[in-house]
């Protein structure tokens, strides 16, 4: 049986509580495994990402917990939350978010400097998986000079550096061509298949869907449907 | 990592980042010049007092400061004189013999200081012959010589040979009068001093006053070294262990006031001016951190602490006086350089700087120790303008943050 690495449960967020109370999610149950490669789904404004957030520890539920790896997360004070993070969480945003002063190497590089891992052991790293997003000819380049695919395959690059137990993607392909997408998720399937690494999207992109093996429907911050399926 | 990003991104917006370093320039080259030109004039006003008028330290008998009567005066001058002049730390010396009275033209009379003065030795110390505009320094050598300011000479209506009588009572304090010819006119650089200080040859006065030719009323001593003004001190109290020594500051508290006052006015204008480019600073890089309010929160998700994040956006800060602050400096002194060399001529003001005792050219001159000072309150201001913007930025939250559009 394979091991529970995200236990949100019973969690809930309200914004503004105290004016126009917006109830994003509502007493929500998940429970996610290792190696699994989950796709939440819902219209817009449906609560998909204020989970995801929760679930990163970005954001703080109002009510339940969220457990990742044993560690309750909802817990922990701000410093050892973003220690957490870095050490076990990757990231992928809708809008790639790579410091744009550095270049590609230099931000996948960034996380593993700030896991203090010696340089020598640190670069190869960073070549290793800009070679495995197909972007070794690209690494001196500076997000300015990349294209929105290969931005997006470097944020993929970083949040996989730290060697992350799960990886949280928000909206990765929203900003993509197909071929582009169509790659990008090409990789993390190759990852999530190889390094047995959890990736959870929140995303209404049917190639991405088409791409979960499982698949979380949220309704007005309710989860109405949690599908397991093949793959296309 | 983090300071090669804080470097970077400070280029990031390259016409921003140079506003705020020539602002950084520009505050810091206003504050020095303003400081070194007052500090020019004061320092000028100073010397022309203590070079011109004071002298380093000066002599006289206990209660002649309080009275300000001739009767109080130092026995056995030449020997006391020729025992200091023989120390080489001092510079010159000249004994003067000094009362109170009126001087009297045809037309007006005014009351005035009669300085009964050794011509040849005060050409070292009050060097009043490269003042005189008009006739000669006791070139005649008559006894009945008498030099005047420019200002009392118009207020008298008196020319150059004209004559004149003083008034003043001798140590018996009987009333004694005397012709004078007015040998010649001069305009020193402190106009009301001109309209009182008038000037007489000294064997003259003595004679008038009944004083015998060993007496004076005041030994003025100029030293080659200022540190050594204590020393001498000491020196010319053993040598007239009778006379009340005094050094310039407690002979004019006002001046050693000006010094004191003028670190106090360092320190307000250097504060006015740093306080407007800490407004400066902080809107600028308040307007640098809301800019990228996304991009903080993706640093702060993928595990960068808020401890990092706000010595990020301080050094940034910090970086941009480190550029700014030197060439400041750089530049004002280079101002103060070149300007204490050819001065600042002012002429058109002079007779309203002269009522004041300030010379019209004015030559910048500060002192290492306020640049210091500029320095320290550059880096203090470049630290508390980076304290807000910083702050705001561990205000964020990295989920709404990185919503951000």
């Amino acid at each position: 049986m394979a091991k529970t690495i995200i236990d949100a449960h019973n969690v809930s967020k309200t914004f503004n509580p105290k004016t126009i109370p917006v109830h994003a999610v509502q007493n929500v149950h998940v429970h996610i495994e290792e190696g699994e490669f989950v796709a939440l789904v819902g219209p817009s404004g449906s609560g998909k990402s204020t989970l995801l957030n929760m679930m990163g520890g970005l954001d703080e539920p109002t009510a339940g917990s969220v457990i990742i790896d044993g560690v309750e997360i909802t817990e922990l004070p701000e410093n050892k939350l973003i220690d957490f993070r870095l050490h076990n969480i990757g990231f992928v945003f809708q809008s790639f978010n790579l410091i744009p002063v550095l270049t590609a190497k230099e931000n996948v590089g960034f996380v593993l400097q700030l896991q203090k891992m010696p340089k020598k052991e640190r670069e190869e790293r960073v070549l290793t998986l800009l070679k495995e997003v197909g972007l070794e000819d690209k690494i001196n380049s500076k997000p300015g000079q990349l294209s929105g695919g290969q931005q997006q395959r470097v944020a993929v690059a970083r949040a996989l550096a730290s060697k992350p137990k799960i990886v949280l993607a928000d909206e990765p392909t929203a900003n993509l061509d197909s071929k582009s997408a169509e790659n990008l998720l090409n990789i993390m399937a190759k990852l999530n298949k190889e390094e047995k690494i959890t990736f959870l999207f929140s995303t209404h992109d049917q190639r991405v869907i088409r791409k979960a093996r499982r698949v979380i429907t949220l309704v007005d911050g309710k989860i109405a449907s949690d599908v397991e399926q093949t793959p296309s | 990592m983090l300071l090669q990003i804080a470097w970077r991104n400070i280029w990031r917006n390259k016409a921003r980042s140079l506003v705020v370093i020539s602002s950084i320039i520009i505050g810091i080259w206003a504050g020095i010049f303003i400081l070194s030109f007052s500090w020019g004039m004061y320092k000028n006003n100073i010397n022309e007092s203590v070079y011109r008028q004071l002298s380093h330290i000066q002599i006289h008998h206990p209660t002649f400061g309080e009275e300000n009567d001739s009767k109080f005066m130092i026995t056995q001058t030449d020997e006391k004189l020729n025992q200091l002049q023989s120390d080489d730390r001092i510079a010159s010396i000249s004994s003067r013999v000094i009362t109170t009275g009126m001087i009297t033209s045809p037309t007006t009379a005014s009351g005035v200081k009669i300085y009964g003065i050794n011509p040849s030795s005060e050409i070292t110390q009050i060097r009043l012959d490269e003042y005189v505009t008009e006739g000669a320094y006791f070139e005649f050598g008559k006894d009945n010589e008498i030099l005047i300011g420019e200002k009392l000479a118009k207020k008298l209506k008196v020319k150059y040979k004209s004559k004149v009588v003083l008034t003043f009572t001798n140590v018996e304090s009987d009333i004694v009068s005397a012709a004078f010819r007015v040998g010649g006119i001069y305009k020193s650089k402190n106009i009301s001093l001109d309209e009182v200080n008038v000037y007489v040859q000294q064997q003259h006065l003595q004679e008038l006053l009944e004083l015998k030719p060993s007496e004076s009323s005041e030994i003025a001593i100029l030293v080659k070294d200022e540190t050594q003004i204590d020393t001498i001190k000491q020196l010319s109290a053993d040598i007239v262990p009778q006379g009340k020594v005094e050094d310039w500051k407690e002979l004019s508290p006002e001046l050693s006031m000006i010094i004191e006052s003028f670190n106090l006015y360092t320190y307000i204008i250097s504060g006015i001016i740093l306080l407007a480019l800490t407004f400066g600073i902080i809107n600028t890089m308040l307007m640098s951190v809301l800019e990228r309010i996304r991009e903080l929160g993706m640093l702060m998700a993928i595990g960068l602490n808020k401890r990092k994040i706000f010595f990020m956006i301080m050094l940034e800060t910090f970086y941009l006086t480190l550029i700014g602050a030197p060439l400041g400096l750089l530049a004002g002194w280079l101002t103060v350089t070149t300007l204490a060399n050819t001065g600042i001529n002012l002429s058109m003001f002079s007779e309203g700087l002269a009522s004041y005792g300030f010379s019209s050219i004015i030559y910048p001159a500060l002192d290492q120790e306020k640049y210091v000072i500029i320095v320290i309150m550059c880096l203090i201001t470049a630290i508390v303008s980076a304290i807000y913007p910083s702050y705001k930025a561990l205000q964020l939250n990295p989920s709404e943050a990185i919503r951000k559009i």
